[in-house]
């Protein structure tokens, strides 16, 4: 090759200080874009991760009820890791409750008044999320969005041989608002539980109320309820509200009539109402 | 560029390969946890146990007749049955019987929202 000929004319114009400082501006530059795109891109990864855990998390809490609910365990303890936000428990007695709800057949009929059911909530401001877990359902909804969507559904079931609807609510209790950041033990106790079963006569209409605060920091999961009612308990919505009790003028409300399998036949309705307390978060 | 050897270059390549293969790892592994939890869960909501013991409960009750005492009585103990599915089990459970000559014969029919099971049988 010429090189090996004429090596003063393959070397001419290069410097080493200059091949130093052409690499050198390289790295930096390198490391400079890793620094730029590369971080916001690890943290955000880390965000999203932290929410995908805790939703896990909260179907993980959700089966607890489920335990301690559907199969009368005593006492459930899980420990997990809050990452990126804060968990917090909202007992039934806390205002304003993230939703009430009444379930009746007419003005005299009411099977349910204005239940509470509290809340376990996870908000993390880094990810923009809020999820909760509330009457046995894991429901979820994005700050800068006004829906919301259910993760798990709660077990509210019909019976078409029997003609019965179980509708499962579930009281979060506790004595006072923890919270809780980083690791840390939930603990759950079940409290009271009653049930009624009440015989309605064939074609009877039954309706429930689904009512949420206006001001409720934003705490408003009526689109994913209502998608569970339409959806999947095939419930029918009534517009306008035909509902006999006075609504609040700080909340609004959706009434719908459940699904009846068989208007011919009369129906049972049971509905039961389950107590768990959270001692610690 | 004299005596540039170049036969060393698979060692790069080889970097680039195991760290493609881990990063995909990752991400199965990722979805793995969630994928056997929802799993493990569909095992455990299967309720296997309750609907044995539900089932033999009905199937005593079916030669029980209505001339005991208060405990005794055949009525009591199948509305018993299915007030404590409900309350203990959260199922609703429906059932009938009937007994003509040396056969008894019935149906039973489980629902806990979950799972659903009908089932008719017959004594021998």
């Amino acid at each position: 090759m010429t090189c090996e000929k004429n090596r003063n004319y393959c070397t001419a114009g290069v410097s080493e200080s200059i091949g130093f400082l052409l690499i050198f501006t390289m790295v930096i530059a390198g490391i400079g874009l890793v620094t730029l795109y590369g971080y916001p891109m690890l943290i955000q990864q880390q965000t999203s991760a932290d929410d995908q855990i805790m939703q896990k998390n909260m179907i993980v809490l959700q089966n607890d009820i489920k335990s301690l609910a559907y199969k009368t365990v005593p006492y459930k303890e899980t420990s997990l890791k809050v990452g990126g936000g804060v968990l917090t428990i909202h007992n039934s007695a806390y205002t304003p409750a993230s939703s009430e709800i009444t379930i009746y057949t007419d003005s005299v009929n009411t099977y349910v008044n204005s239940f509470h059911s509290g809340d376990l909530l996870y908000t993390s401001v880094s990810a923009g999320t809020d999820i909760s877990l509330q009457n046995g359902a894991v429901v979820m909804r994005r700050h800068d969005q006004p829906g919301s969507i259910v993760l798990a559904e709660p077990r509210w079931f019909y019976d078409d041989q029997t003609n019965t609807v179980v509708i499962n609510l579930v009281n979060l209790t506790s004595k006072e608002i923890l919270s809780r950041a980083g690791v840390g033990t939930v603990q759950m106790a079940l409290g009271d539980v009653n049930y009624t079963k009440n015989d309605i006569a064939a074609g009877i209409p039954i309706y429930l109320d689904y009512s949420t605060y206006i001001n409720s920091d934003g705490q408003d999961y009526s689109f994913a309820w209502d998608n569970y009612f339409i959806n999947t308990m095939k419930m029918k919505e009534i517009v306008p509200s035909t509902s006999p009790f006075p609504l609040l003028p700080q909340m609004k409300r959706k009434t719908y009539e459940l699904k009846m399998v068989d208007p011919l036949r009369p129906v049972t309705l049971v509905i039961k109402q389950y107590e768990v307390n959270i001692r610690s978060l | 560029m004299a005596g540039l050897k170049d036969d060393a270059q698979w060692i790069v390549l080889m970097g680039f390969i195991v760290s493609f293969s881990l990063f995909f790892i990752a991400i199965v592994l990722n979805q793995s946890t969630v994928v056997g939890q929802t799993t493990a869960e569909a095992v455990l909501e299967f309720p296997k146990n309750d609907l044995r013991e539900v089932r033999d409960v009905v199937i005593q009750s079916a030669y029980m007749n209505d001339e005991g005492g208060l405990f005794n009585n055949k009525t009591n103990v199948q509305n018993d049955i299915r007030t404590l599915s409900l309350s203990r089990q959260n199922a609703v459970v429906s059932f009938s019987n009937t007994t003509s000559g040396s056969f008894t014969y019935g149906e039973i029919h489980y629902n806990n929202g979950v799972m659903a099971y009908s089932e008719s049988w017959t004594s021998h």
